[in-house]
């Protein structure tokens, strides 16, 4: 039993959320039963990744091949685990996992009755299944497929809120991130034209002899992934829908949303340029430089409008948008240090934004006050919540010890390898702008004295779930050694060193 | 070693300890201050025994594959006693100072917290370790500077804090840079750069001293300091005159002295342009300060001046400059340190800020004025106060270098220091001698204690400048 888990683990990771989400619907009279098997999916996902990431990091360098039903590829769909799928799971139930916890109890004043709640958990874990296919396949239509289902996901989730804005915000969404998959779609049809597999591996090898064939095509292909992933992503011109879709989002939804929907597409962007058209190719159509001219706007650009924002969870969500930007600038670095900086701050980033979209949430359910003007003396009411908040800011403006430093350093290493020092000065100032918008909120929840009001912490399930996340960040700063040994080796992975 | 420890955590367990008393707790908070200000000297002192006795003192580990590492050299024990004695003293004045104010628990938590980090600044064995806490010294200052919490508090605290950033983010570039270069980062085995040649590197010493240069307040990068002036007095005292700008120098004092080393930087030729940026600091700095109606505005004007003294002295690369430039950071805190309190007790015992209206002040506090007097001298440069000692120093090290006019400039400066302090004086006891003294009450004591004590420091060193020898004298051989 145990054996043959651990042998169909790949896909065992992806089945387990899918499954249990289909069986859910049947339970919406018993709430806690419906709670109980997401957080059960979500920590038994955390478990299968965990150890993934284990055996990936033990076996020195050698990735777990699993053909879905037996079938070799090119003709059957094949699953690949390596360090970066292994990080990616672990990204993906490590934030999941408390995220869930943070939801138990906590959803009938933004979602409504049981039966809303039960529809909004399926879609949570189909967005969590989805994502992790991502993560596995290696498979160009798979990822299509999977794209489509998280997209849709998230647009249930955005609009399983009680409010007309949400609605309008997930339509918004909806429209655009159509746009983006049909895009992506049209990138993969120029592959497979150009090349006749859907398998990456064979796609690449026979990419890299038949594109002088047809350069334009694939040039075509390389121009519509960049930007469908770049609409789903939020790349900074694009990012058009982010602010509106994850500031109206149910909290958990918010916190998933920022967290790690936004670094599927990431990674699967990653899948293509690097695994697909390969480093060769990006270099020749110029996408490193186009990545890190795009990731330098964002990061200017997503700082400058969160710091116009007097709403906390919009200047969050535009604060994504920035950092978003260090991502993508550290793809286009397309050296080691580079792409391992950009892999740890993608993961720093989706537990530092996610435990502050759920400060910002328990914050507006506990006092209804949206604002950041309004926020005067919540860190003496809310001890606990706004101590979680201030510890990801800090992580997240960089301070050292924090796990933001250590993204952030890394991504400064490889720029100055890459010789250029305008990224590394860009990146500080993405900081310093990072300081400017988030330290105001700490400035007032601290400093200034508190209405007579009666404002509390939240719950005691999620004042777990933020001090867990919390602590994640803090314990991603002072060891990251594990964490960033698999971002390194997915850079040399992707890199083909 | 666990001296060295203790004296770096006597500050933050002590914030701690004060962040758990109830806030009515006067009395024993004042004392647990006391306690462990004193704990944070007294371990500091134990640190200096063994590192000025020539053993090693090494702390290091391993966080998120960084290695932070303390690791105190003469330099940084000099600025390490500076920093803890002052401290002491500050708590002193502050129980008399702050008596009665708001908010009196969170001023004395993050005094505490910032004495760590400054002592951590001080101790910093290789640049990860001293970037660390130079960008924690901010946050933990950050609080005190808004104290007031009035509209123009909050102001000057996210002008500083900004500030603050930006030129942390500089130096963070340029250490990435260094390590890049170097490879290492670790301050002990002789300078980090030495050796290596490249067109870069003026432009990289370049980037780190315009990023230290913000807290140590370098035309034009000063902005922050006089506005930072509206916390309260011991606050401006300690921390705007001493502790966050020396953080700034000692960062300038290591650049130079142990990342490039006086030999690369001399190669380098690039130390002539901020000897002169240096010498316009000091003259424009003390210009505006005349000019200045406001006494803790004059006040800050004259810091920025006299920090500038420091790194004329660093910078002309010779031993005598050197040793003028750590005498010069021994005694002028002594100086103006005492200035500023008295600054603080005459707004606090008779409402007044503006020079303009100090007319007779010194009938009213004939001690404080006195104190003052003897201060004014010391910022001037006059024996027998102990400040002479260093600009003595300097100038001979700028006459070595070949730069005598920097000799002049230092002499206009006393000068000009002169036209600032002296008419204060002469106005203080003008006037008929009418009304009563009212230097009275517990308060004024907890004042006026800490500024002689002070005044006599740097009379007794004027005099006996043998006493401060010693440590300059450790500092110069240790890098030349």
């Amino acid at each position: 039993m145990i054996a043959s888990i651990k042998a169909n683990l790949p896909v065992f990771v992806v089945i387990v959320p899918l499954f249990i989400a289909f069986i859910l619907l049947t339970f919406t009279r018993r709430m806690r039963l419906v709670e109980g098997l997401v957080i059960f999916a979500e920590a038994l996902g955390l478990v299968c990744a965990g150890y993934l990431a284990y055996t990936v990091l033990k076996q020195n360098g050698t990735q777990i091949i699993y053909q879905l039903g037996g079938w070799p590829a090119p003709w059957g769909i094949e699953l690949k685990v390596g360090s970066l799928a292994a990080l990616f799971l672990l990204i993906i139930f490590g934030v999941c996992f408390p995220v869930a916890i943070f939801a138990k109890g906590n959803l009938t004043e933004e979602v409504g009755s049981n039966e809303r709640i039960t529809r909004f958990y399926v879609l949570y874990l189909l967005l969590g299944g989805a994502l992790a296919g991502m993560a596995v396949t290696n498979d160009m239509f798979n990822i299509y497929v999977l794209v489509e289902v998280a997209t849709l996901s998230c647009c249930g989730l955005v609009s399983a809120r009680k409010h007309p804005r949400a609605a309008e915000a997930a339509f918004t969404y909806l429209i655009l991130a159509t746009l983006g998959s049909a895009l992506v779609m049209g990138g993969i049809g120029f592959i497979y034209i150009t090349t006749g597999h859907l398998n990456m591996g064979f796609a690449s090898q026979e990419l890299k002899q038949v594109w002088q064939d047809n350069p334009h095509v694939v040039w075509m292909a390389v121009s519509f992934i960049l930007v469908g992933f770049g609409v789903k992503s939020a790349l900074f011109p694009l990012h058009v829908w982010l602010p509106d879709a994850h500031s109206q989002a149910p909290t958990p939804a918010s916190a998933v949303l920022s967290g790690i929907a936004v670094k599927g597409y990431l990674i699967c962007f990653l899948k293509f340029m690097y695994g697909v058209f390969g480093p060769e190719l990006m270099q020749e159509f110029a996408v490193n430089r186009i990545l890190v001219f795009l990731g330098l706007v964002a990061i200017i650009g997503g700082s400058l409008s969160a710091l116009t924002q007097d709403e906390l969870k919009r200047r969050l969500a535009f604060s994504t948008v920035a950092q978003v930007g260090y991502i993508y600038l550290g793809f286009g670095l397309m050296n080691e240090k580079g792409l391992a900086g950009a892999l740890f701050y993608l993961t720093s980033h989706a537990v530092i934004k996610s435990t502050l979209f759920l400060a910002a949430g328990a914050i507006l359910a506990a006092t209804g006050k949206k604002k950041i003007s309004e926020l005067k003396g919540i860190g003496r009411k809310m001890p606990i919540t706004m101590a979680t908040f201030t510890i990801a800011s800090l992580s997240l403006i960089g301070v050292p010890l924090f796990s933001g430093f250590v993204g952030k350093w890394h991504l400064l290493l490889g720029s100055l390898e890459a010789g250029n020092i305008i990224p590394a000065v860009i990146i500080i100032f993405g900081s310093v702008l990072c300081a400017a918008y988030l330290f105001p909120v700490i400035r007032i929840a601290y400093f200034e004295p508190a209405p007579e009001e009666e404002w509390k912490d939240p719950g005691l399930s999620q004042k777990c779930s933020l001090i867990l996340l919390s602590t994640v960040v803090v314990i991603l700063g002072v060891v990251p050694g594990p964490i960033l040994e698999l971002a390194r080796r997915a850079a040399a992975e992707l890199l083909m060193l | 070693m666990i001296a060295l420890i203790l004296a770096l955590l006597s500050g933050v367990v002590g914030g701690l300890v004060v962040a758990f008393l109830p806030q009515t707790k006067r009395g024993l908070r004042n004392f647990i201050v006391l306690f462990f200000c004193t704990c944070g000297m007294i371990f500091s002192w134990g640190v200096a025994l063994k590192v000025f006795a020539g053993e090693s003192v090494r702390l290091a580990s391993e966080f998120g594959g960084l290695t932070f590492s303390l690791d105190p050299d003469p330099l940084g024990m000099v600025f390490g006693l500076i920093a803890s004695t002052l401290w002491l003293i500050t708590a002193i004045y502050s129980f008399g100072y702050m008596d009665g104010k708001h908010k009196q628990r969170t001023y004395y938590i993050f005094f505490l917290i910032s004495l760590s980090m400054t002592l951590g600044i001080a101790y910093s064995g290789n640049l990860v370790a001293l970037y660390l806490f130079y960008e924690l010294l901010t946050f933990a200052t950050y609080p005190m500077v808004i104290q007031e919490r009035s509209p123009k508090a909050l102001k000057a605290g996210e002008k500083y804090i900004l500030y603050s950033l930006a030129g942390a983010g500089a130096i963070l570039i340029a250490i990435v840079i260094t390590y890049v270069y170097a490879g290492k980062l670790d301050f002990a085995s002789g300078p980090i750069l030495a050796g290596s040649l490249g067109s870069g590197l003026g432009w990289l010493l370049l980037l780190f001293i315009s990023g230290f240069g913000v807290k140590a307040a370098i035309m034009p990068l000063h902005r922050w300091l006089p506005a930072a002036m509206v916390a309260p007095t011991p606050v401006s005292a300690l921390l705007h005159a001493v502790a966050v700008v020396y953080s700034g120098i000692y960062g300038i004092l290591r650049v130079v002295y142990s990342v490039f080393g006086h030999a690369l930087v001399r190669q380098l030729g690039i130390n002539a342009l901020f000897l002169w940026v240096a010498g316009f600091t000091i003259l424009l700095g003390v210009i505006i300060a005349a000019r200045q109606d406001v006494l803790k505005k004059r006040l800050a004007y004259q810091t920025i001046s006299h920090l500038s003294y420091i790194l004329l002295g660093a910078l002309t690369l010779q031993p005598w400059g050197l040793a003028g430039a750590i005498m010069h950071m021994i005694c002028y805190p002594t100086s103006k340190i005492v200035l500023f309190f008295c600054a603080g007790i005459i707004s606090e015992q008779t409402g007044e800020t503006r020079i303009s209206r100090m007319g007779g002040i010194g009938w009213l506090l004939p001690k404080t004025m006195i104190a003052f007097s003897i201060a004014t001298l010391g910022m001037i440069g006059m024996l027998p106060l102990n400040t002479f000692w260093g600009k003595y120093y300097l100038m001979r090290g700028s006459v070595a270098e070949g730069r005598w006019p920097l000799a002049l400039v230092l002499i206009g400066s006393g000068i000009i220091n002169a036209v600032c302090f002296i008419p204060i004086i002469v106005d203080a006891f003008k006037g008929e001698r009418t009304r009563a003294n009212i230097e009275q009450g517990k308060r004024v004591v907890f004042m006026l204690v800490p500024v002689f004590l002070l005044a006599a420091v740097s009379l007794i060193t004027g005099l006996f400048p043998g006493i401060v020898w010693p440590f300059v004298q450790a500092v110069v051989n240790y890098f030349f």
